[in-house]
């Protein structure tokens, strides 16, 4: 029983019954408070006219109301002509009725009726006046016209009254029934979730109303929650995987040593070499506990305003002698008038410099790399290309995750974990991270940072025409 | 020669750290909890003092904070475990004046210690000599004898900043911090090329070295007279 009044199904019918059964109520008392007023106020003109006139004529007085009387066969209409004594004249009434004002107006009272001799008393709507010569003439109709239409209003609301509530219960069962029913499926289908099914996804119907809505919405939770997990237990599988590897050439070459070396100096190189590979095994480390504390946004609260030029220019200066030593001309074009981007100006020059490292890495000896930072009509864009092997389409999604290398790419050093930094880093500014092909055939990676509306610009360019001047000034830039 | 205080509670680190630094020839105090190190840092003079970033007891920041207000100024250098950046932050303003990020390298501790200890002389000094070497910060040039360099603006910071500090290890991240501003780990061989390119325009054939190598360290900057 609890858990019927519990459930919303219950409720909801209940609630929808509730509130059919109270218009119902509110309607039949509005009819019935409008047909008694009317009828009301229409037996008092009556009784007005007929009184005032009796009234109006001495002599016929008793004839008229006699009259009145005889107009009805079935006992409903009542008057009578009252001497100066007050006592009755004519007219089936025994005396004027208590309390009566003889003003002409009609007044509910009650009084002594003489019905075909038989003595009642009884409630009627009555008007009197006084005549000249000291008389009282009363004209009076039952009330039970009146009571009878109220009985009939109550009947008939009785009578309606049922169906209603039958109708409106149904009716609510049925609406809420169906709500239950997508209710149900939604919720097996957030068991089975429950139960480690991460693939099960929630039914979603044909139309757009809110339960759609919402179960669509719920579905691309689930999709995110499952990358996000797949990429966790993968992320777990190549640390371990990573760490597993250093540390057996370590073992090894400790174990090794141990039995094997015979002077100082052997002991040392082979202390040399494990300590590099332990470094190496850090920097891995490390570079996996700052990818998470940067997607967690630990480090907003350093944000200052960074000026985004002298950012690449310096990574371009940074690298600048490395890329020579391979023989790599290293290009920048740095558009004038960037605003400061709000953000963390270390961070900012770590993932420009990944995105320049990759690319000198890639490059072929007597390749180019390019860097640039202009503003486009999206927004503001950092450009990293160079004329390396590039990356395959169907590479391209995983190149930001974490451990991801490319086959191109397992035979040079590095730990997969570049590209996931400038990912988490560009995340953190509100940036986006895009790599295509180079028109030159290498691979071109794309920082964006959108703007809004161009502000902060320099100088007398018009401000409304920001967006086509600055495509212009890129394209002179480039040449 | 210097007396250092080390505030640390796990004694393997602290044992290796006070190895380290007293083979070097530092006399190094050892504090494993927070007030003993703030009663130790308060009681004697110490030249530097190097105190973990979480103490059983009392917070090293805390620590440190209460010297400062006490108005210690002893040099200190905060460590702390990896993976907090705003960390540094924190730090630096509850009075370090260093800050290493654990796990990190002995050499590294040693020679950021070394930096501490040894200041620069007069950073306004604007005609830096050390040997046979002499650069001009104003004008921007760099001679040796009578040769002119030639150095770029970059390689002319990394050079002042090697010679404020004659004879003394820096390692890379120390001049990756100093000289090009920035805080992270690059990839070593970044600031070797570098350093290379400054050694080749200071170091022609015939002449003696002036930038060594300290293996697996850094570099130091050495009088060739």
């Amino acid at each position: 029983m609890t858990d019927l009044l519990r459930s919303t199904t219950f409720r909801w019918a209940l609630g929808i019954a509730i509130w059919s059964v109270l218009l119902v109520l509110a309607t039949f008392s509005f009819v019935y408070w409008q047909t008694a007023a009317y009828l009301r106020e229409e037996l008092a003109e009556t009784l007005r006219l007929e009184v005032r006139a009796a009234a109006a004529d001495p002599a016929a007085t008793a004839m008229r109301a006699e009259t009145w009387i005889a107009m009805d066969l079935h006992a409903t209409h009542f008057g009578g002509l009252f001497g100066p004594d007050g006592k009755r004249r004519s007219g089936n009434l025994d005396a004027v009725p208590d309390g009566l004002a003889r003003d002409g107006d009609a007044h509910r009272v009650s009084a002594d009726l003489d019905i075909a001799g038989r003595a009642l008393r009884d409630e009627i709507w009555a008007a009197a006046l006084s005549l000249p010569d000291g008389r009282t003439v009363v004209i009076a109709h039952d009330t039970d016209e009146i009571d009878r239409v109220q009985a009939t209003t109550l009947r008939a609301l009785g009578l309606g009254l049922m169906p209603t509530l039958a109708l409106s219960g149904l009716g609510g069962l049925l609406l809420a029934g169906r709500a239950r029913r997508r209710l149900a499926a939604t919720e097996a289908a957030v068991a089975q979730v429950m139960r480690g099914d991460l693939r099960k996804r929630l039914p979603v119907g044909g139309g757009n109303d809110e339960f759609d809505r919402l179960a669509g919405n719920v579905n691309r939770m689930l999709d995110e929650i499952e990358r996000l997990l797949g990429e966790v237990s993968s992320v777990g599988d190549a640390v371990a995987h990573d760490l597993r590897t250093p540390l057996t050439r370590l073992r090894a070459r400790l174990e090794r040593t141990r039995e094997q070396a015979s002077s100082v100096a052997e002991f040392r190189e082979a202390v040399d070499q494990g300590l590099a590979w332990i470094d190496q095994t850090l920097a891995m480390v490390t570079a996996v506990l700052r990818i998470g504390e940067i997607e967690h946004g630990r480090r907003c609260a350093g944000f200052a305003p960074v000026d985004l030029a002298a950012v690449v220019r310096e990574t371009a200066e940074f690298y600048a002698p490395v890329a020579e030593d391979k023989a790599v001309s290293l290009d920048v074009a740095v558009e004038a008038g960037i605003p400061p981007v709000d953000g963390d100006r270390d961070l900012l020059f770590e993932a420009v410099s990944n995105l320049v490292d990759n690319a000198v890495k890639f490059a072929p000896p007597g390749g180019r790399v390019r860097i640039g930072l202009a503003r486009e009509v999206k927004g503001v864009v950092i450009l990293v290309e160079d004329t390396g092997p590039g990356i395959s389409p169907a590479e391209r999604d995983h190149v930001f995750q974490r451990f991801y290398r490319a086959e191109r790419a397992r035979q040079t050093p590095g730990n997969g974990l570049g590209l996931g930094l400038v990912a988490a880093i560009a995340k953190l500014h509100g940036f986006t991270v895009e790599v295509r092909d180079s028109p030159e055939g290498g691979a071109r990676f794309a920082v964006l940072w959108p703007l809004g509306k161009p502000r902060g610009q320099e100088g007398p360019r018009d401000a409304g025409a920001g967006g086509k001047t600055a495509v212009r000034v890129i394209g002179e830039h480039a040449r | 020669m210097a007396r250092l205080l080390l505030i640390e509670d796990d004694a393997e680190t602290a044992r290796e750290v006070r190895g380290d630094l007293g083979g070097r020839g530092h006399v190094v105090g050892w504090a494993s909890t927070g007030p003993e190190g703030a009663a130790y840092a308060r009681d004697e003079a110490w030249d530097a003092i190097i105190l973990d970033r979480m103490l059983p007891g009392l917070d090293g920041l805390s620590v440190l904070q209460d010297l400062r207000r006490a108005g210690n100024r002893t040099p200190a250098l905060v460590l702390s475990t990896l993976g907090d950046v705003d960390e540094r932050i924190r730090g630096l303003r509850a009075g370090g004046d260093d800050y290493l990020a654990k796990p990190f390298v002995l050499a590294e501790l040693a020679a950021r210690i070394e930096a501490l200890l040894r200041r620069p002389v007069d950073a306004r000094e604007t005609i830096l000599r050390v040997g046979s070497l002499e650069i001009d910060l104003i004008g921007g040039t760099g001679r040796r004898g009578a040769r002119d360099l030639g150095l770029l603006p970059r390689e002319l910071k990394l050079l002042e900043y090697l010679m404020r500090r004659p004879g003394q290890v820096v390692t890379r991240t120390l001049l990756f911090e100093e000289v090009w501003n920035y805080r992270f780990t690059p990839k070593s061989n970044l600031i070797d090329v570098h350093v290379g390119r400054l050694r080749r325009k200071l170091e022609a054939v015939g002449e003696p070295p002036l930038i060594h190598n300290v293996r697996g360290i850094g570099f130091t900057l050495a009088p060739d007279d």
